[in-house]
């Protein structure tokens, strides 16, 4: 019987609360400051938090965390995510984009040692050795130590994706030393993940005081930072909070900073805060599949291209606020490879319904699942779906909406049984080649029922893409995939929705940035 | 039977529970079945699960990543902490009303009573929590906001779990308020419904016992109106009472669920519902565990207040 | 109506309370079944402007996507009310047969179907049915099947209890040893002396059955979107505060059809002799 059930306790919570009850009028609320000495920055999110081992942790927030506490080799500076710049190491990648070597230029862990060329070895192998969320990143990469301060990372293939993959938080360098004492290996046997919950073990400009997954983390700064920019606050503290409750939080000034708000809900904000709006890397995009077996009808080129003029793509983005702009392909507008605006699809009812009647579909039904819990920014895909339900409508298609939770949601759409899906792609890493897997037979592709050479004009580009050397020439291979993408391929790509970030107007520097969404180290008072 | 029950979701937790790139890499989907255990078959999980329930290990959550255990040691304490408060306010509310609206039978009184009552029955939980957060915390400001504590704040050294016990054990009387003022309004609003369901029973109850002839004679003997309405009347209405207010505390529970996402708080209402709508099979099952021996206990609490209460019932 | 008619109905059904709530009652019966003329714009229409409050052509404001909120209102009563009605009535016809055979039956029944009744009333409603309605996936359908799993033993516990009570009375212990088979009994002797208190039962838990329903929508394990729910259009509400017209409106309205559910269902309580009404009320207490 756990402890906290037996009765005493019980009782003795009555006796409290009937003390309480007897002075309602004494409840006053209070600062941040007055508690306790520092400064303190309060950031209010909805937690999407599984873990604080960065081995292990693939969640929008878990990255946050990561990179406060961790120290990745590169990193991009603010929200620009085109240029990997040097942050434990500086790099140089060979002509063929096969190897990368990896020079340290210094760090210390919070514990006072040195960040070593072992530790950086022991940490991106432990992350490919879990075989977890993050494992993928280093998919084909070996890591070899040339000495104590320079580390080779050796691909077989051209990886000019490399350097901005290893700027993402879950390829924090752990102190191998305190990982290992703690039951830490390169391997799925590793034990180390309860403590790195309740410690942190890196050189990051903050360390972990206080966890939990479902109310709030605590950081605190870390007095042996040696990186660039010391941070200002010296605590931080992530709540977890519904947004309406952070609306109106930083609003009142009980938080600094608020990260999920919908355009919608920062429309009447009042207060003297800041708001700040920027294109999210995210992409809402619809799937028709294209096995006939799941698909039927949606497996009809004749109906793809309906479906691509019947939507009303600017009345999406009224849902999706200001900052949100519509991605001509499905690479988003924010990374190098992105189509230009000029060639995104607009609405043309007439030839939608041309398309409807050339392909002799007369009134066809669909049915449009997604996952209602799922929020980009502040903005749920329900009311996206609702809108979309609402515009093919008026060309004559007839979709059925299957909400569920994730939990069951995401279960179809990676077996591939959805007819047609309302899905987001946030980018694992600022890459084109994170949208490779949209192609028949990949990841993306595969739920979509294309499967491998479904298309044939695909398939020189795809190998063309993957071998170049030359960043240019990848960008234009990725430019003409899209061009293919958007005539026949089974996706569409409907928005970007914003990314809102509020703040008091105590607080400056904060900046929104794709792969952590704001790197707490940046912020400072104004 | 929880076990059963969860076992038969459609969702499968590998899949729910791993990023979009590693669900598809086979290596990645085996290994979180290993370690979850889902690579046996059904009965083996079971018997597993009950061997390290015998243990006092309710496994891990597929969600947090911590042990269950300790888990609900972070949300049990909260939800019992606003359930404590919201019970004991229907109680002393609700009898009160209850006596007074017999006692004031078909007059204006009674009436008005009964109306409110009513009232607060019908009332949908989770409507009356979003109105009066708008109202109190949006609108006035009254109201501290959402969560057990201000932020910057730290919770009381964990004794008990209960914030405001913790508090005034820890001589923390900063903390102490700020965990009042947070507790209130979520509690009236958890109070609502309970109070209607009281004052209804206890209206009944008392005018039953009114009616009883021992009730009837005492007063023919003459005794103070006073006296036989504690030591009649109230006494032998307290019984049934009773065994509402152990029923109420289940509604109390259920409401708990409903107001505890408008309010962010980290109760167990909260957990039972995240756990079980993302298919955390060992949290859905460590929720039902707890919620059943949290009834254990109020059942035990009525049992042995009947002892108290009626002198009968101690003989048996 | 008629002032004789009134009179010949029993006292408690003449008590303002009474008339207000079915007045009430009617009211939201003749809204939901006339909702396609009362209301002003098409509860789907995405066309007024979006969250503006309430006004002239909108008389209850609009909601995130430009949907009239009245309208929608309007409309909610047609799910709402059939699908409470239709949760009770199976709960009853459910918790009724099984209470008569355990009662009737007495022994290993009894104690089976007992058993699984007190397992289910040891859980807390919301939670149990949270629980089996994520597990069924949602959909209107699956909330009202797991409500009914969880709605079912209080009747259950009722028909015991009067079947118990019918099943010692001389003239059943006559039909069984005429030779009548147990079915007949059931149905001839006994259906009659019990369908009167369970159906006063039924009537006092359709308000319940109504919060129930909405709960398990506004957690978004009842109606799917875009059908105009009371419980669902709450929680949309919950997403935008300063909008608080999108979440009052509809939450008045289940506030105010439950209240006349249970005005009635107090009338016929006790309008029923005391002994029923209070084996009922203890088991409505337990259904809350």
């Amino acid at each position: 019987m756990p402890s906290f059930l037996t009765r005493p306790s019980l009782v003795a919570s009555l006796a409290a609360c009937s003390a309480a009850v007897l002075s309602l009028s004494a409840c006053a609320g209070s600062t941040a400051d007055s508690a306790s000495g520092g400064r303190i920055l309060v950031i209010d999110t909805t937690f999407n938090l599984k873990s604080a081992d960065p081995g292990r942790q693939f969640e929008p927030t878990g990255q946050t965390i990561g990179k406060a506490i961790y120290q990745t080799l590169l990193t991009f500076k603010g929200g620009d995510v085109t240029k990997p710049v040097p942050d434990l190491a500086t790099y140089e990648q060979s002509k063929d984009r096969k190897t990368l070597t990896l020079r340290l230029r210094g760090g210390t862990f919070s514990d006072g040692s040195p960040v070593t060329a072992d530790d950086v070895v022991f940490s991106l192998n432990r992350v490919i050795g879990l075989k977890g969320n993050p494992s993928f990143l280093l998919k084909g990469v070996t890591i070899t130590k040339n000495d104590a301060s320079t580390v080779t990372l050796t691909s077989k293939e051209p990886n000019l994706a490399l350097p901005f993959i290893l700027a993402n938080p879950s390829l924090g360098i752990l102190n191998s030393k305190v990982v290992r004492a703690h039951g830490g290996t390169e391997t799925s046997a590793d034990k180390a993940e309860p403590y790195l919950n309740r410690h942190s073990s890196g050189s990051g400009p903050y360390t972990l005081t206080a966890y939990s997954t479902t109310t709030q983390v605590v950081l605190q700064k870390n007095s042996k930072y040696t990186g660039p920019d010391d941070p200002t606050y010296d605590k931080v503290i992530l709540r977890n909070v519904q947004t309406p409750t952070q609306k109106l939080n930083v609003q009142r000034g009980d938080s600094q900073i608020a990260l999920n708000l919908s355009s919608d809900q920062v429309q009447r904000l009042t207060g003297g805060v800041k708001v700040l709006s920027q294109t999210s890397s995210d992409v809402v995009f619809l799937l028709l599949n294209q096995d006939e077996s799941v698909g039927g009808v949606t497996a009809d080129p004749k109906f793809n291209e309906a479906v691509r003029k019947g939507i009303d793509y600017q009345g999406l983005l009224q849902l999706a606020g200001k900052g949100a702009t519509q991605p001509a392909g499905i690479i988003p507008s924010t990374f190098v490879g992105s189509l230009p605006p000029s060639e995104a699809t607009g609405r043309d009812l007439e030839g939608a319904r041309a398309a409807l009647a050339a392909g002799g579909l007369k009134h066809p039904k669909v049915t449009l699942s997604y996952a209602n819990d799922t929020a980009v920014g502040g903005l749920t895909l329900q009311p996206l779906a609702e809108r979309i339900q609402a515009q093919l409508k008026e060309i004559g298609i007839t979709v059925d909406l299957a909400p569920g939770p994730s939990a069951t949601e995401l279960d179809k759409y990676r077996a591939g049984k959805n007819q047609m899906g309302l899905w987001k792609w946030s980018p694992d890493y600022p890459d084109p080649s994170d949208y490779l897997v949209f192609l028949p037979g990949n990841l993306v592709g595969l739920r979509a029922g294309w499967k491998a050479s479904a298309d044939a004009e695909l398939d020189p580009l795809v190998e063309k893409a993957r071998l170049v050397t030359k960043s240019e020439e990848r960008n234009a291979a990725y430019k003409e995939i899209q061009r293919r993408l958007n005539a026949s391929g089974p996706f569409v790509s409907l928005i970007q929705p914003s990314r809102i970030t509020v703040t008091a107007a105590s607080v400056a520097g904060v900046e929104y940035n794709p792969v952590w969404t704001i790197d707490v180290a940046d912020v400072r008072t104004s | 039977m929880t076990f059963v029950l969860t076992n038969l979701v459609p969702g499968d937790p590998a899949t729910a529970n791993l990023g979009e790139q590693a669900s598809s890499d086979p290596a990645a989907v085996a290994e979180y079945r290993r370690q979850h255990g889902l690579d046996q078959p059904l009965p083996i999980q079971y018997a597993r699960y009950l061997e390290d329930l015998a243990r006092g290990d309710l496994g891990q959550s597929q969600q947090s990543h911590q042990p269950v255990l300790t888990d609900l040691r972070a949300a049990v304490p909260a939800t019992m902490e606003l359930a404590a408060l919201a019970i004991l306010l229907s109680l002393l509310v609700g009898v009160a009303s209850g006596v007074v609206s017999a006692l004031h039978r078909n007059r204006l009184g009674d009436h008005v009573l009964r109306v409110l009552s009513l009232l607060f029955v019908s009332m949908p939980t989770f409507w009356l929590a979003l109105v009066a957060f708008y109202v109190f915390f949006d609108q006035l400001g009254w109201a501290a906001g959402s969560g057990r504590l201000d932020p910057g704040v730290t919770a009381p050294a964990n004794v008990t779990g209960l914030y405001t016990v913790d508090a005034v054990l820890a001589g923390q009387w900063f903390t102490f308020w700020n965990a009042v003022s947070h507790l209130i309004l979520p509690a009236l609003v958890l109070t609502a419904h309970t109070v209607g369901l009281l004052t209804r029973f206890t209206r009944s109850a008392v005018l039953e016992v009114l009616s009883q002839d021992y009730v009837r004679s005492a007063r023919a003997k003459g005794l103070p109106e006073r006296t036989v309405l504690v030591h009649y009347v109230l006494r032998g209405a307290l019984v049934p009472v009773i065994t509402v207010a152990g029923l109420a505390f289940g509604a109390l529970l259920s409401g708990t669920v409903l107001v505890e996402s408008i309010f962010a708080w980290p109760g167990l209402g909260g957990y039972a519902f995240r756990s079980a709508t993302t298919f955390d099979l060992p949290a859905v099952m460590g929720v039902g565990l707890v919620i059943g021996t949290i009834y254990l206990f109020v059942n035990l609490a009525v049992d042995v207040l009947y002892g108290v209460i009626d002198p009968r019932a101690r003989v048996q | 109506m008629n002032l004789r008619l009134l009179k010949r109905l029993p006292p408690a059904c003449r008590r303002p309370l009474t008339l207000i709530g079915s007045g009430v009652a009617l009211l939201w019966l003749l809204a939901g079944l006339a909702a396609p003329l009362l209301a002003p714009h098409d509860p789907l229409a995405q066309s007024l402007p979006r969250l503006a409050g309430p006004g002239r052509g909108h008389w209850f404001g609009t909601d995130a996507l430009g949907r009239d909120i009245l309208s929608r209102v309007l409309y909610g009563a047609r799910v709402s009310i059939p699908l409470s009605l239709t949760v009770v009535a199976l709960s009853l016809f459910v918790g009724g047969v099984l209470g008569g055979f355990a009662g009737y039956f007495g022994r290993r029944v009894d104690e089976v179907i007992m058993r699984v009744a007190d397992l289910v009333l040891a859980f807390p409603t919301v939670i149990l049915a949270l629980v089996i309605a994520a597990a069924l996936g949602a959909s209107l359908q699956n909330a009202v099947l797991a409500i009914l799993l969880v709605a079912w033993p209080p009747f259950a516990r009722v028909a015991r209890g009067l079947v118990l009570g019918l099943r010692s009375q001389e003239y059943i212990l006559s039909g069984r040893l005429l030779g009548f088979s147990a079915w007949r009994s059931l149905r001839v002797d006994v259906l009659p002396g019990v369908l009167g208190p369970l159906l006063v039962l039924t009537a006092l838990d359709i308000g319940n059955a109504t919060l129930l329903l909405s709960g398990l929508s506004f957690l978004g394990l009842g109606a799917k979107p875009p059908i105009a729910e009371w419980g669902s259009m709450v929680a949309d509400g919950t997403l935008q505060f300063d909008s608080w017209w999108i979440g009052v409106f509809p939450g008045l309205a289940i506030l105010t059809i439950v209240l006349a559910f249970n005005f009635l269902g107090d009338a016929l309580r006790d309008a029923l002799d005391p002994g029923t009404a209070k084996t009922i009320g203890t088991a409505k207490e337990h259904a809350a």
